[in-house]
């Protein structure tokens, strides 16, 4: 297998391959932080709600999946794996779609008359409750758990740049599924529905709109988002474990508003920024990278100070 | 927790049974209570829920042991692995007299901040799992003991063997609570004294996710051996994402990986020939190993033992042990303990030096072959038939 | 106070409260914890049923100074009953300063609306400076306190900007980040004891040392019972600026601020001053609690003052009523004591709670004690 060999003469083309990758790596990074993203933005959207337990919807997507992997290999060893493939990213949607309208029918359409800070500290709640209960009731959950490589090992050589196929697929699949949420919303009657609702919904609801109908399936979109994102991040990194969603709740969030809350477009920029400031972060601080997330998180601040209301902000300058 | 009320309570109605019948001597054994403290909630709880059952198995085999001369109850509080949650189950459990001794903690900084409540309420304790050398050494309580071995020894005993293998340039990455930034000072420290280099050095959050930027960066550092102070969780991210960026790098641990979680969690194909240490005699070795191992699988525990749990057993059955000779009396059993000289235990044999340390400090060592943790002496990595990446 | 009848009765509801309260706190076993949370819960669900709260609420109101001379009296008789008990008074001290953090943050987002997510990191700032003046130099502890607070609010300044430039949700994310922030710099800087921490010597007082027994009549009681007097103190030092905050024309400026902005300042309130006077404040009480709590604590790591602690803060508020002072403490006591009682249930424990804590958000949004509307009544501004 190839190992890199850097001596003084090529230092000059290391340094480019070495930044291409770090590129690979912070669009990887992005597109997961995007995807997380956008949930936050479309219940923000339409409910002025932050939803914290988004990112544990990621970590129940990843779960989701995983089981229905070991139950496809019960039930038929010898299954092609891109039925298998097919079969985990439906599992895995799905259930978390329907566990996301749950929650919006239980949890947040009760607390709508509730100051906003009542949401979002039931759905932190509920964000513990979930994790605490799929680390004490998947078997031994309390561990890392293996994904499998359900993607072909591909990989190809650029000079010293490693691109690999299972990244490259992922990353075309996260920016396809971005463009159809986009779609969906911007030129279907769902998504204009969906977008009366977010600029009034009670003048949506006097032009006939089902409100009640319209914020379960946006929560289906949206977790179903999340639960790509978790079944994207288990194949990228062959791993789960039952407390993935914390930090990524916390990014994805930040992620949402440095975008501008409320706008899709926003929600990507967003987590591609956060990525890159981690990449930038650790790249840039010379022997110890300890400091890149007191590094990254200084940035979020000072670039809230300067955008009050988020990079792309909402069309709307006043949200009541 | 059902199956936990469950347990118990049909270990209460059983007895009620016997006494009822007169199947045994009426005499009630007096009850003692020991206690247990570790993380049992939150991302350390793997470790120490196995550590919970191992403390739970040594209370049992006493208790159905005829011979035993008290009934034992085992009281466990979860620390969560904060200080201020520690210092405040600590509190509970010192200065509660019926609690006799205990087994506690799995994290550095909560048990460097609960020694001195141990010390002020006269509580003997001993630590099973956090490795930090100042909890025995940066005190004179004589309470306090220790039956695992400390970060300083197994990373002299880790750099010694990595130089012995000729391995020369290091990279390191550690986690950046107390035991991966300890593991990373002792190592770094052998190493260099020893004439190994270290080119990097990356701290890392113990949430942290993605690895994929500090590893591109070793990429380019040319290192010959990734060392990893930490935990499994975190070390199975980091071999799987070397992996993705097709990183050739000998992979070191420290005891914090040294699971089969580990195993299981990378893969054993991905696993093989991790090298990591451990504190202790190899349990399958050990006559009382294998039967711990059957004891445990026995009581259908819904968590493995882990790594730790042969420790907090060892603890457990020592305090029982002691307890038997001298009786429920906190100060005696201080007394009794630090006389302790070569006592053949689950770990090894244990004496402890006049800080409460265990002196006799073993550290095995363990390659992953074919799937398992294997002891290197016995691997095929050490006969030469394997061998790990090559020194460049 | 009114009439006797009603002193009586006051005396008597308190009596049964902290009756109550010593009985939970005393309960060891799983039964009779089980027993005791669900008679709490019995009991507030029959009253409520019966109506019997706004009764209680207008017995209050109307005597008011005798049932906070009442709580206080309670308090100290729970102190007294359990003298001995370290661990009991350990977590009654606990109470007593999260409350008086809680109050705090009460003051930013209760009163003038300013989102704080990082109260947790103000707590831990305020600990971390006691630790570092107490090792480092010979100042006494009770200035350490004050030095604690102020350490605190400057370094609060430092977010003014953004936080005034931001609201709502974008608020949360600046103090967010700067919670998630510190605690990563607390666990890299080496000089502040890195992820192991830093000891504290006890707080001393006119020569009391406060972590040697209490020694009276020649009986020994705990040590934490001279904490808890001192957690108490502050507490009741803390009630009253906060009340007097709320009830004075600064309190109704900042109600205008959170209100209503625009309205605000229509009527010429300076929103940038009050916003900022309530943070500063706020984060002043906070750094002042975590001084004397990590004082109490005698140790302290970074993993005490994380983005989740600063959940638990607001989490209180919110359960006890944004707003209400009374609220603060009984949430307080409740989210203290009820994880402490489940130990009992080893790994379930934070399961429950949260589920419980979900539970309660969304059955009784507006808190345990919702804050009152303002009204004028006969004698002054209530």
């Amino acid at each position: 297998m190839h190992i890199l060999v850097f001596n003084e003469e090529r230092f000059g083309s290391m340094d480019f391959s070495l930044l291409l990758q770090f590129f690979i790596n912070g669009c990887m990074l992005g597109m997961m932080y995007a995807l997380v993203a956008v949930g936050f933005t479309l219940f923000f959207g339409v409910l002025d709600v932050i939803v914290f337990s988004h990112g544990d919807s990621v970590m129940v997507g990843a779960f989701a999946g995983l089981t229905s992997y070991l139950f496809c290999m019960y039930i038929s060893p010898g299954m092609p794996v891109w039925l298998v493939t097919f079969f985990v990213f439906l599992a895995g949607m799905a259930f978390v779609a329907g566990f996301g309208m749950l929650v919006s029918r239980f949890i947040i359409m009760p607390l709508r008359s509730a100051p906003a800070l009542n949401t979002l500290l039931a759905t932190m709640m509920l964000g513990t409750v979930m994790r605490e209960a799929v680390r004490l009731f998947f078997p031994d959950g309390s561990n890392p758990k293996p994904f499998p490589r359900l993607l072909p090992d591909w990989s190809w050589k650029f000079g010293d740049v490693l691109l690999r196929f299972d990244n490259l697929a992922l990353f075309v699949a996260g920016v396809l599924l971005i463009v159809g949420v986009a779609f969906l919303i911007n030129h279907s009657r769902l998504g204009m529905a969906i977008r009366a609702v977010a600029q009034d919904a009670e003048a949506a609801q006097i032009m006939g709109v089902n409100f009640p109908l319209i914020v379960l399936l946006t929560f289906a979109i949206g977790s179903a988002v999340a639960a790509f994102a978790g079944l994207m991040n288990g194949l990228y990194y062959n791993e789960i474990n039952f407390n993935l969603g914390l930090l990524l709740g916390a990014i994805g969030f930040s992620s949402a508003v440095i975008g501008g809350l409320g706008n899709i477009y926003g929600a990507i920029l967003g987590g591609f920024v956060f990525a890159f400031l981690q990449v930038i972060g650790t790249v840039a601080t010379p022997f110890s990278s300890a400091y890149k997330d007191v590094f990254a998180f200084g940035v979020v601040i000072v670039l809230m100070a300067i955008f009050p209301t988020g990079i792309l902000s909402e069309r709307q300058s006043q949200r009541v | 927790m059902l199956k936990y009320l469950s347990r118990w309570s049909g270990l209460g109605s059983a007895l009620c049974v016997a006494l009822a019948f007169g199947a045994t001597p009426a005499v009630a054994k007096d009850v003692v209570k020991v206690g247990y403290i570790g993380p049992l909630t939150g991302g350390n709880s793997a470790v120490g829920l196995g550590a919970r059952n191992s403390a739970d198995l040594a209370v049992r085999l006493q208790n159905a042991d005829p011979k035993s001369k008290y009934q034992y109850e085992l009281v466990a509080l979860d620390d969560e692995c904060k200080a201020n949650i520690g210092v405040q189950v600590a509190t509970k459990m010192a200065s509660d007299a019926k609690i006799i001794g205990a087994a506690t903690h799995y994290c550095s900084a909560v048990a460097l901040g609960t020694v001195d409540i141990y010390h002020r309420f006269k509580m003997p304790v001993i630590v099973w799992g956090a490795v930090e050398p100042k909890i025995t050494y940066g005190n004179n309580y004589p309470e306090i003991f220790r039956t695992i071995g400390t970060q300083e020894y197994q990373n002299k005993v880790a750099s010694t063997f990595m130089r012995s293998l000729g391995y020369k340039k290091f990279a390191v990455i550690h986690d950046t609570t107390d035991y991966g930034k300890a593991h990373k000072d002792f190592f770094v420290k052998f190493l260099t004294e020893q004439g190994g280099e270290v080119l990097g050095i990356f701290g890392v959050t113990s949430e942290q996710q993605d690895f994929t930027t500090e590893l591109t960066k070793i990429k380019a550092l040319n290192a010959e051996v990734l060392y990893f102070g930490g935990l499994t969780p975190l070390g199975v991210r980091i071999r799987s994402q070397m992996d993705k960026l097709d990183l050739k790098l000998q992979f070191e641990g420290t005891s914090g990986i040294k699971s089969d979680a580990y195993i299981s969690g990378v893969g054993a194909k991905l696993a093989e020939g991790t090298l990591s240490f451990l504190d202790g005699a190899p349990v399958e070795k050990l006559a009382g190993g294998k039967a711990f191992t059957e004891a445990y699988a026995k009581q259908g525990y819904a968590q493995p033992a882990e790594a730790l749990g042969i420790f907090a057993f060892a603890s457990m059955k020592q305090i029982i042990d002691t307890i038997e000779k001298v009786g429920p009396n906190r100060k005696a059993l201080v007394t009794a303990l630090s006389q302790i000289k070569e006592d053949d235990t689950l770990i090894g044999k244990i004496t402890y030096d006049e800080h409460g340390q265990n002196a006799i400090p073993l550290m095995t060592k363990y390659v992953v072959q074919d799937g398992q943790w294997t002891i290197w002496e016995d691997s095929e990595y050490a006969s030469g038939k394997r061998s790990l990446v090559k020194v460049k | 106070m009114r009439s006797s009848k009603d002193f009586f009765c006051c005396a008597g509801l308190a009596f049964a409260l902290f009756a109550y309260l010593a009985l939970l706190l005393g309960a060891e076993e799983e039964w009779s914890i089980a027993a005791y949370v669900l008679l709490g819960v019995v009991v507030v669900v029959v009253l409520v049923a019966l109506d019997v709260f706004s009764t209680i609420e207008r017995l209050v109101q109307s005597n008011e100074r005798t049932c906070q001379v009442l709580m206080v009296l309670g308090t100290l008789g729970i102190i007294a009953v359990f003298r001995t008990d370290h661990y009991t008074l350990f977590l009654l001290g606990t109470i007593f300063i999260y409350s008086v953090a809680v109050l705090g943050i009460n003051v930013q987002l209760g009163y003038a609306g300013v989102i704080n997510f990082s109260g947790a990191s103000f707590f831990g700032i305020g600990g971390y400076t006691a630790a570092v003046f107490l090792q480092h130099t010979p100042t006494p502890p009770l200035v350490t306190l004050l030095l604690g607070g102020i350490f605190s609010a400057v370094v609060g300044s430092v977010l003014l900007f953004p936080v005034l430039r931001t609201s709502g949700h974008y608020s949360a994310l600046v103090t967010m980040a700067f919670a998630l922030l510190l605690k990563v710099f607390l666990e890299v800087s080496e000089w502040l004891g890195g992820p192991q921490g830093l000891a504290l010597p006890p707080f001393k007082f006119l020569g009391i040392n406060f972590a040697e027994d209490l020694v009276l009549f020649g009986n020994e009681y705990s040590f934490y019972v001279k904490y808890d007097l001192a957690c108490l103190l502050l507490l009741v030092m803390t009630f009253m600026f906060v009340q007097r905050i709320e009830r004075s024309w600064m309190g109704l400026a900042m109600d205008a601020v959170r209100i209503d902005e625009t309205a605000a300042a229509c009527f010429g309130i300076s929103i940038k001053r009050w916003k900022i006077t309530a943070f500063t404040i706020g984060n002043f009480v906070i750094g002042v609690a975590g001084a004397l709590y990590s004082m109490m604590l005698s140790y302290i790591n970074p993993s005490n003052f994380t983005f989740s602690d600063s959940l638990l803060f607001l989490s209180i508020l919110l359960l006890g009523g944004i707003g209400s002072i009374w609220g603060v403490i009984a949430a307080t006591a409740f989210m203290v004591v009820i994880p402490e009682k489940f130990q009992v249930i080893q790994e379930y424990r934070y399961l429950i709670y949260s589920a419980m804590v979900l539970a309660m958000i969304v059955f009784r949004p507006s808190g345990l004690l919702p804050r009152k509307p303002r009204t004028y009544i006969a004698g002054g501004l209530l």
